[in-house]
């Protein structure tokens, strides 16, 4: 073994743990980076060759230390079950914003609300009935429809207003996810190259793991590892990412709610630009495309159901009675008005039929007794009243269901987040001690170095100096 | 169940998340408090929600019962005091035809005087029968027109007229009104005929004739009399319905109140517990965030 091996061991040693320092020094660094995975160096001590010569002994104590590597300490089950656990979190998040929205468009329960309004409508025709003849209890009691009318016009709108604003928004996630998907493609490429080259990709896949748990947060995507080191994005079976090629999903149909409702327009899907056929989409999408196809549309059909209910009953009961001038009554709402267009037809407020007798010769007759029996169908149990307090209560019920889950949901994600963080993250403390132990090692080999050259200092300078 | 191994940043995400979750919770509380409020959407308490539609829709319509009982009321109340001020004149005008057929003796000019006066008495009677209350005359049922009888006492409201009523509960209707008819008689015997006849007969001393009005006026009286006493009945219903509905009202507000409102000192108390909380985990990051292995390496 040559003397000069052990300054070699020595520079080995130095080098290697500069290069712990180096990989101590990134982690810290990143202490605090979304999406960071600590690293570690890997060294390997340099011993005998692996297949010795035939007839030769090898007596050397080792060459050293080796760098092969710097790993990545995340675990990758952890990180697959926190993608799905957040995918299913930004389902039901969606989910509760939709319900929210719902919610706050109805307004109740308050005395402002579509209820409270009806409510006075039926208590201003109590007021007629006590004074068919008083023109201001009739006004009163047109103003109080008209309040009625333009209160359900103002839910439904806020339900169409919920409507395009979520069809917008599927347009954007839509655009993210396919830069997002094509961006994995390029990364996957870019570590396939630095892998085949024999260098660390290890910040290329912490960078691809943040837009793999994006996109499966937004689409609700399965992703495979492959072993040449790309992944795969999958929306049910379909590619979205395969090696360097991405896919890109389009939405389609109605872009208003009137163009849908009327059958001008499908209602909203997904397809893949390139064929045409359908996305199974889960995640965001997928309670965004819900919400735009079945949640929202269903509540206006609801609603409509409470105008129909208001409709019909007004306009037979009110068609039944003869107004101030002793005329038949016409209809109070025009026949086929929906939640998008009712409206009050009767501006004069001597044409409300109030009374329920025919007029005896010319004298119309004065009986409050048809505006009466209009006033008590507010309590109908099949009535407007109690079809929209059910529509109110159903809302609540699926939202505070929805809330529920989203609760239960946001803590099993940040169980998995926590999971993802304790495998993957990075403890200053444990680093402190890194930087110590590199440090040490540092100075050790230099030690080693020094002792070797002082040895070699007595051989050179000072042997053969005897009796000088 | 395997050791986890905590590092700064997932201290800090827990206890982020810990302090948002506190944070919520006063902010609920608050929201519930500033509001006084339990229930500030459907989501908050789905079966709150429908008792308090209910209970609002229910609210309102006793409200307006009641209201309607008030028009009711005032209806029934100018009824009663028209009737009580006709009777007394038709009590004069009966005494009058008594005093014409037991003083049968009396002069031309004496009759002429109680005929004259007779005359007034149904002058008077008429303009009594076009009472009207708030506009309508008030035994002219349905009428649109604005008196109830013409100068020369005939009736000039519908025939068969439906009767007046105001709706003071569920399914609970009371009449408020009378027809002329049936207060004054129907046409050709009533009380103005009668009087007119009376006149009539006092002017040609026809004692026969005298004796049939006093009969048809002590008829017209008594009908009369028992028409205020049914008012006086339906007055008290009205009365004691629109207490029902009064007291439907003031015990349907405070269902109301135990279901949307909040219950002041629980909340308060969960809110002092709630910043308790919140202090104490504020408190807690501060002590547990800033040790770090640097503060000991030298």
């Amino acid at each position: 073994v040559s003397d000069f091996a052990a300054l070699s061991i020595g520079l080995t040693a130095l080098t290697a743990a500069r290069k712990g320092l180096d990989v101590t020094g990134q982690n810290i660094a990143n202490a605090n980076t979304d999406g960071y995975t600590r690293q570690r160096l890997v060294q390997q001590a340099v011993g005998a060759p692996i297949t010795p010569a035939l007839w030769s002994t090898y007596t050397g104590a080792g060459s050293g230390v080796q760098v092969t590597g710097i790993a990545r300490l995340g675990d990758e089950f952890v990180t697959a079950r926190a993608r799905i656990e957040n995918a299913t979190l930004a389902d039901l998040t969606q989910r509760q914003a939709t319900l929210a929205g719902v919610e706050n468009t109805l307004g109740e329960p308050s005395d402002t609300g579509l209820a409270g309004q009806l409510t006075d409508m039926w208590n201003a025709w109590h007021d007629v009935a006590n004074a068919p003849g008083d023109l201001a209890a009739r006004s009163v009691l047109l103003s109080r429809t008209t309040a009625v009318a333009d209160g359900i016009r103002t839910v439904r709108q806020g339900l169409d207003a919920l409507w395009s604003g979520g069809r917008q928004q599927l347009d954007t996630v839509v655009a993210q996810v396919n830069a997002d998907a094509a961006t994995v493609a390029e990364l996957n490429q870019a570590i396939l190259r630095h892998d085949n080259a024999g260098e660390p990709a290890n910040e290329l896949r912490d960078q691809r793991d943040s837009l793999l748990a994006d996109l499966a947060a937004r689409t609700g995507a399965t992703v495979r590892y492959v072993a040449d080191g790309t992944a795969e994005v999958y929306l049910g079976s379909s590619a979205l990412v395969r090696g360097n090629t991405a896919a890109e999903v389009a939405s389609t149909g109605a872009a208003q709610l009137s163009d849908m409702r009327s059958g001008a327009a499908a209602g909203p899907a997904l397809v893949w630009a390139g064929s045409g056929g359908p996305v199974s989409v889960g995640g965001e999408l997928g309670a965004r495309l819900e919400g735009l196809t079945g949640t929202l549309p269903g509540y206006v059909d609801r609603l409509d159901a409470v105008t129909a209910a208001l409709r019909d009953a007004v306009n037979a009961a009110h068609s039944a009675g003869y107004d101030l001038d002793g005329n038949p009554g016409t209809t109070m709402f025009a026949a086929g008005a929906t939640s998008a267009d009712i409206a009050v037809q009767i501006t004069d407020p001597r044409r409300v039929a109030a009374a329920a007798h025919p007029p005896s010769g010319t004298d119309a007759s004065l009986d409050g007794d048809n505006a009466a029996a209009l006033g008590a169908l507010g309590r109908a149990d099949t009535g407007a009243d109690s079809a929209y307090r059910q529509l109110v209560v159903d809302v609540g019920v699926a939202a505070q269901a929805a809330n529920r889950r989203h609760d239960v949901q946001a803590d099993i994600a940040q169980r998995a987040d926590a999971a993802v963080d304790s495998a993957g993250g990075v403890n200053t403390d444990e680093e402190m001690v890194n930087l110590l132990s590199y440090q040490r090692a540092y100075q050790a080999a230099a030690r080693v170095t020094t002792a070797v050259d002082e040895m070699l200092d007595t051989l050179i300078n000072r042997t053969g100096m005897v009796g000088r | 169940v395997s050791i986890e191994r905590i590092t700064q940043r997932s201290m800090a995400t827990h206890t982020l998340a810990g302090l948002q979750q506190s944070l919520s919770r006063l902010g609920e509380l608050q929201e519930q408090l500033s509001g006084g409020r339990a229930i500030n959407r459907p989501s908050d308490s789905p079966t709150g929600t429908a008792s308090a539609l209910a209970l609002r829709a229910e609210l309102a319509v006793n409200q307006q019962w009641s209201r309607n009982a008030d028009d009711g009321l005032g209806w029934l109340g100018t009824t009663d005091q028209t009737l009580t001020n006709a009777l007394d004149p038709l009590r004069r005008a009966r005494d009058l035809t008594v005093a014409g057929l037991n003083g049968g003796a009396a002069g031309a000019d004496a009759r002429e005087a109680m005929a004259l006066e007779i005359d007034q008495i149904r002058q008077g009677l008429i303009g009594t029968a076009n009472t009207t209350h708030l506009g309508r005359p008030i035994f002219g049922g349905t009428t649109s027109g604005a008196t109830a009888y013409d100068s020369n006492g005939a009736y000039l409201g519908p025939a068969a007229a439906p009767p007046i009523t105001r709706v003071i509960g569920a399914n609970t209707a009371v009449r408020v009104d009378l027809t002329g008819p049936e207060v004054f008689g129907a046409a050709g015997q009533d009380l103005f005929t009668t009087l007119s006849d009376t006149a009539a007969a006092l002017r040609s001393g026809d004692t026969a004739a005298l004796q049939g009005t006093l009969g048809r006026l002590d008829a017209g009286i008594s009908g009369m009399t028992a028409r205020l006493a049914a008012v006086g009945a339906n007055y008290n219903r009205v009365q004691q319905l629109q207490q029902a509905a009064k007291d439907r009202v003031s015990s349907l507000t405070g269902a109301l109140s135990d279901v949307e409102n909040i219950d002041l000192p629980a909340t308060v108390l969960a809110l002092n517990l709630a910043q308790v909380a919140n202090q104490a985990a504020l408190a807690a990051t501060a002590r547990v965030i800033t040790p770090s292995l640097a503060d000991f390496l030298r």
